[in-house]
């Protein structure tokens, strides 16, 4: 909110810091100033006034008040009551009627007579523009001023253009229509509250003038409000309308009922000085519930252990003096009286804040809290997260964060089915919530291509769906025809957790799944631990990387990363490493293409039992060469003994016999012998 | 028999030895004298047909020579051996100023490792580490931190609201709630994690980002313990010496609440283009635990005293590594992400 220094100034005699120090200090014991720019022969600054201080401080007599405080200056306060004229009565010229008295605990009114309408003196207008504010005629003018300089929003009426001299606060019917005074049109309902005469909606309250009793060139007769509205049901009208004003900012907030007579009285003063007219006698004032004082009590002690800092009782007591508190002292506590402008004071803590930013949050020390020396436990999903992501770097992945959001685009290529849509998004492209770290990870990808080679890179995040699920999915990709590369990363993150039971699965697809699944339909592998699935291993759909424009294949897996973690496990057992020597034959074998690696293995392993140690595919070949439908296996077969070295009769013996296993099957052939 | 001079063979085979310029050469010499025919060998072996009195004498003079050639040459056979890898050496040449070949390495975000390090530091001011869910109701989010709906101070956070009901939390606030919930104090807990703001992005404002909350709740904890918590973790975070001040600020769930300033780590607090001319940077919003959160928890706020902030984690990196755009951390450019 802007201010004028000029205008700030005219509360003291004293002369103030120069603006940029005043926005200093102002900073360091009340509020932020975001800016402090020369405006013709005045400053203005914006201050951004703390939301819970807009009841007293939106307004230049709140601000003034602060830096009265602030720099132990005496306020000047203009006066603020002016002479009534006896023979004019301002209750022949306007009755108050208020329907709802939660809605508006207070309406004042105030009449003055034989004003001429005419444009604001210099000084009046140089003031609202130096506040962004344009001027109207000195009745507006001086509505507006006494609003900025109060804090307390007015309207004026053309008196005679009220039906039956009557104001009534009511709601508004529904449907019922007004045409605001900058010729809006807004269609009202039974939640807008509205000041109306017996005929008509004048105005919405606390939010907007009607056109209908606009003061215009002819008025004569003036109808001042000042009144004080519910800031729920205004907050409500002006969500509702999509209407913003000066007004309705300072209502939504919260004011004190106690405000409307100050600044009607200040208003009407002014129009008889600058407008000419008569002030009528009599403030018409409905305010059937007061507002009163709180007390709030204070311990000493409560205040130097939450601020860490002992402020001396005399100061204590002076700071809140100067903020406007009464203090009465009995013992170590103080009982405090707060002005009704402090809608944000009710709580010891509350005053606590306000002797703590006066006396200086500087002279609080820093000091090393009292605590128990009990180390912390260790947050073992957070643990895990950093093991899984040392493994994928060390295995020459990227890490990469995106945004949790999917676009429409996305949306349609990967499918909706899942995905829990934003009610408010910011724009298309972020309209849904991830469902899959895949997505955005091919984005990234897609958009590195061009400039690096082997991309590898991953992302550890929560994933989103339908109705309310979130959980941490763990997600790689490899750029390239690399099925097996990935296999091998993942098996080797599966050896550094400590999970040895990974197996791949063959994966189908269900019929209702297959249209749009991500998945390359013959190149994808559910990845199951103890037989429970835990993810997915495949190359992406070649179709879907079309539609992506991604030229190359991609091959990823996609890992539910909370079943991972429940899996992992940092025992290490030690096996014995045998001190006899290992011998290493090798062995061909021709199969037909369909039968798995893992088939043939089950047979070495079963046929050499405990002595073959390892049996390492090292080449698979399917070429011209071979017989039709045919693919060559080769394997590094490595023969060990624990308590023996073996020797060749041995080691033949086996050789022949795994032969003879795998031989059993009449497809299979062992070639070189 | 010819008289043997053994003073002579000495002479000869010495100046043989010194004169072999190669291992070839060098090897002839030594089959000529200490070979199996070398002349050496041959008087040793003819040492036997001499009479007795002589054979004593010859035969000491003879070893001596014999010991003393192969000591002299083994070391001609260093010599030479020394020599020509020295010519072999000077042969070769690399230009050691040729680009070399990098592994591919792996990389962790910039972000996990700001999250790391913040992490290990509270941890060993023995805070606990805490999560909580992305996806949040309105009670955690907002109601129970004494935000009430329809009320102004909501506005403070623009919120992105979800079909399913729920919302994306604004800010690791309502992690003090579910811990509060569970976890009887005193207690010290830091929050990292994802929020989400509803508002445009430019580069120093992102709608989607990581924050860290504090949290610490005592009998007696006090506005002065935040401060030496807080200087601590700045300065072992940044590994430098620096200043912070407290300004008067304002959250629901704090009171009084702080706004956190630090010392500008670019000019030292002199004012410079990334301070504003101020001389200092806002770091975080801070305060004292409300008793309307204790009460939300079901404590009672007569007993406990506590203090929470929250910093955004970007700015840390941000400050760490002088990062001048927000924006770089969700690019997923490579060419961004290598550089840490």
């Amino acid at each position: 909110m802007v201010f004028s220094y000029n205008w700030l100034q005219s509360f003291f005699k004293k002369k103030l810091p120069s603006p940029e120090k005043l926005a200093e200090i102002l900073a360091l014991q009340s509020f932020e100033v975001e800016e402090v720019a020369k405006k013709g022969k005045d400053w203005v600054l914006d201050i951004a006034v703390l939301p819970n201080r807009a009841p007293d401080c939106f307004s230049h007599l709140g601000v003034a008040r602060e830096i009265a405080v602030i720099t132990k200056s005496q306020l000047q306060v203009p006066k603020a009551k002016g002479k009534e004229e006896k023979s004019l009565l301002a209750k022949n010229f306007v009755s108050i009627e208020v329907q709802d008295k939660t809605a508006c605990p207070r309406y004042t009114a105030r009449v003055i007579k034989g004003v001429k309408v005419a444009s604001s003196p210099k000084w009046l207008k140089d003031r609202l523009i130096a506040c962004g504010l344009r001027p109207i005629n000195n009745i507006v003018d001086i509505a507006n001023y006494v609003m900025l300089d109060s804090g307390q929003p007015l309207h004026a009426f053309d008196g005679e253009k009220i039906a039956e001299k009557k104001i009534i606060v009511r709601f508004a019917k529904d449907r019922e229509k007004i045409v605001t005074l900058d010729e809006e049109k807004y269609d009202l309902d039974k939640s807008i509250l509205v000041i109306a005469d017996p005929k008509k909606a004048l105005a919405i309250a606390g939010i907007k003038g009607g056109k209908l009793p606009e003061i215009d060139k002819k008025t004569r007769v003036v109808v001042l409000e000042s009144a004080n509205f519910d800031p729920h049901v205004i907050r409500k009208a002006s969500q509702t309308l999509h209407l913003r004003t000066d007004a309705s900012l300072r209502f939504e907030h919260g004011l004190d009922p106690n405000l409307t007579e100050l600044a009607i009285n200040r208003a009407a003063l002014l129009i008889e000085q600058i407008g000419g007219g008569k002030v009528a006698q009599g403030l018409v004032d409905v305010y059937p519930k007061k507002s009163v004082e709180r007390q709030v009590r204070l311990e000493l002690h409560y205040l130097n252990s939450l601020l860490g800092v002992q402020v001396p009782k005399k100061e204590a007591k002076d700071i809140l003096v100067r903020l406007g508190f009464g203090v009465r002292e009995k013992g170590k506590v103080l009982y405090v009286t707060v002005p009704t402008r402090r809608l944000d004071v009710s709580l010891p803590e509350d005053l606590i804040e306000e002797i703590g930013r006066i006396y200086g949050y500087n002279k609080v020390k820093a000091l090393f809290p009292m605590a128990s020396l009990i180390p912390p436990k260790r947050n073992l999903n957070i643990f895990w997260e950093n093991v899984v992501k040392d493994i994928l770097k060390e295995a020459r992945f990227r890490e990469i964060y995106n945004y949790s959001f999917l676009s429409e685009e996305q949306a349609k290529i990967f499918g909706k089915e899942y995905l829990i849509e934003v009610e408010n998004p910011l724009s298309v492209e972020y309209k849904y919530l991830r469902d899959s770290l895949i997505p955005n990870l091919l984005v990234v990808l897609k958009k590195n291509q061009k400039n690096f080679k082997n991309i590898k890179i991953f992302e550890l995040g929560k994933i989103f769906k339908k109705p309310k699920l979130e959980k941490k999915q763990l997600t790689a990709l490899i750029q390239g025809d690399s099925f097996f590369q990935l296999k091998g990363a993942l098996d080797f993150l599966f050896e550094r957790l400590g999970i040895s039971d990974a197996w791949y699965d063959d994966y189908q697809a269900t019929p209702e799944d297959s249209p749009r699944s991500i998945w390359h339909p013959r190149k994808v592998a559910e990845v199951k631990v103890n037989g429970d699935e835990i993810g997915f291993l495949g190359e992406l759909s070649p179709k879907l990387l079309d539609k992506l424009e991604i030229k190359e294949r991609v091959v990823a897996f996609d890992i539910d990363f909370e079943k991972l973690e429940t899996l992992s496990s940092e025992e290490t057992i030690f096996q014995p490493v045998s001190r006899f020597p290992a011998a290493v034959r090798d062995l061909a074998i021709l199969i037909p293409q369909g039968t798995k690696v893992v088939e043939v293995l089950n047979v070495i392993n079963r046929a050499g039992g405990k002595l073959v140690r390892d049996a390492d595919l090292f080449d698979m070949y399917e070429g011209e060469e071979l017989p039709e439908g045919k693919k060559n296996l080769a394997f590094h077969i490595v023969f060990q003994a624990e308590d023996k070295t073996l020797n060749a009769k041995e080691i033949d013996q086996l050789q022949k016999k795994i032969i003879a296993a795998l031989e059993e099957n009449p497809d299979w052939q062992v070639r070189g012998r | 028999m010819k008289k043997i001079d053994l003073k002579l063979l000495k002479k000869q085979a010495q100046k043989e030895l010194e004169r072999a310029g190669d291992l070839r050469a060098l090897n002839e010499v030594f089959k000529r004298y200490l070979g199996k025919r070398g002349e050496l060998t041959q008087v040793l072996r003819s040492l036997e047909k001499l009479p007795k009195s002589q054979r004593l004498k010859v035969s000491k003079t003879a070893n001596e020579l014999k010991n003393f050639l192969r000591i002299r040459f083994d070391e001609r056979l260093e010599e030479i051996k020394e020599k020509e890898q020295g010519e072999k050496e000077a042969k070769e040449w690399l230009d050691v100023t040729a680009p070399g070949q990098k592994p591919q390495a792996g990389s962790l975000h910039p972000l996990t490792q700001v999250e790391r390090k913040v992490e290990e530091i509270f941890q060993v001011m023995g805070f606990y580490v805490a999560e909580g869910p992305e996806m949040e109701n309105e009670w955690y989010n907002f109601d129970a931190l004494n935000i009430p709906k329809d009320h102004p101070a909501r506005d403070m956070w623009d919120t992105f609201y979800l079909k399913n009901g729920l919302i994306l939390r604004t800010h690791t606030s309502p992690v003090q709630i579910r811990y509060l919930e569970k976890n009887q104090p005193p207690l010290r807990i830091i929050v990292p994690g994802r929020i989400f703001r509803h508002e445009a992005t430019d580069a120093s404002h992102e709608f989607n980002l990581y924050q860290v909350e504090g949290l610490m709740v005592d009998r007696e904890i006090s506005a002065a313990n935040f401060k030496a918590i807080i200087l601590e973790f700045l300065k072992r975070f940044l590994e430098k010496e620096v200043k912070i001040r407290m300004r008067p600020s304002f959250f629901p769930f704090t009171e009084p609440s702080f706004e956190v300033d630090m010392s500008c780590t670019v000019c030292g607090g002199k004012g410079c283009s990334t301070c504003g001319k101020t001389g200092w940077l806002e770091m975080m919003g801070a305060g004292m635990v409300h008793p309307a959160v204790f009460k939300a928890v079901g404590l009672n706020p007569k007993n406990w005293q506590g203090f929470a902030f929250g910093m955004g984690m970007e700015r840390l990196a941000m400050m760490k590594y002088r990062v001048n755009d927000i924006r770089l951390f969700y690019s997923g450019d490579f060419k961004f992400l290598d550089q840490f």
